[in-house]
């Protein structure tokens, strides 16, 4: 883990090995990260959970084989932002460009736009990661990875209305 | 793998040919444990007998997580359950549980109560 404190950011990196296993300990020290970094509320705590559990778990699934490591990236900026990487080496299986996620992440928006999904996968980008934040981009990596970038930015009164959906003000 | 457990109690329904179950979910439901403990569920569907409906409230006032494929799961277990004649309900869930069963449109197709007792009267009917 590496912690760096400049201007009121703090950056954060957690190596993650491709067990599931620890999903929860994440999702726990990113609740404890918004709640205590950030200034978002408690509400966009959890939602934060949600939305680096469903990045990495498709870090896992799609971008790595046994022994694979993740890497998380915090960068939180107090009262103004967050921004959340998630990137796997690109040793999956069912592996992607990041043009190709890109695509198959707005198709996914647009379907889901007008029709009750039913089916048990392909919710967490496009039902989930998109409406809790503001952009989202994927880029390839160096090793042939994806890195997922996933910004919010801390709007004082969405945050004290909590609000429950937030629309995307911004894509790339 | 994160710990979660699964408690199916009976409940005594008003029609003969409804089996009224609750389904208490404690603990969290992520991509370690989801397509194990979903199993229990399907076990439960499929004992069901021909002419017979199954009813289910799910008591999530137990549940912490609930991630994307488990969400997914949700929505086949209402698919079965409501398209042999079933009833499916949610009670007790948690702020951060309704809060995104409402982000990816499940509260509009799932009935969510706030109480057990709701639940039990809405499925043994």
């Amino acid at each position: 883990m590496e912690v760096n404190n400049q201007n009121n950011e703090v950056k954060i990196s957690v190596i993650l090995p491709t067990n599931g296993y620890f999903l929860s300990s994440v999702r726990d020290f990113t609740k404890t990260l918004a709640q205590n970094m950030t200034g978002f509320s408690e509400k966009w705590a959890y939602r934060f959970q949600s939305v680096v559990d469903e990045l990495a778990s498709n870090a896992i699934e799609h971008g790595c084989r046994p022994g694979d490591e993740i890497k998380i990236t915090f960068l939180a900026k107090k009262d103004e932002s967050l921004v959340i990487l998630v990137e796997d080496p690109g040793h999956g299986d069912q592996k992607f460009t990041a043009q190709q996620l890109n695509d198959m992440y707005n198709q996914k928006i647009k379907t889901f736009a007008t029709q009750q999904f039913m089916g048990i996968r392909g919710r967490g980008l496009a039902q989930i990661v998109h409406p809790w934040s503001d952009e989202i981009s994927f880029e390839d990596t160096e090793t042939g990875g994806i890195r997922v970038k996933v910004v919010k930015y801390l709007k004082k009164q969405e945050n004290s209305l909590e609000q429950s959906v937030n629309v995307s003000s911004e894509r790339q | 793998m994160t710990e979660v457990q699964i408690i199916i109690e009976d409940l005594q329904s008003q029609n003969t040919s409804v089996v009224a179950k609750i389904v208490k979910i404690v603990g969290q439901l992520d991509e370690s444990n989801v397509d194990d403990k979903s199993q229990e569920i399907y076990k439960l569907i499929e004992s069901i007998q021909p002419g017979q409906k199954l009813n289910v409230a799910f008591d999530f006032s137990g549940l912490e997580y609930m991630n994307s494929k488990s969400i997914g799961y949700l929505t086949d277990w209402y698919s079965k359950i409501t398209g042999s004649g079933g009833k499916i309900c949610i009670s007790g869930a948690k702020d951060n549980i309704t809060d995104i069963l409402q982000v990816v449109g499940i509260t509009q197709i799932i009935t969510c109560y706030a109480s057990l007792e709701e639940a039990k009267t809405y499925i043994i009917s």
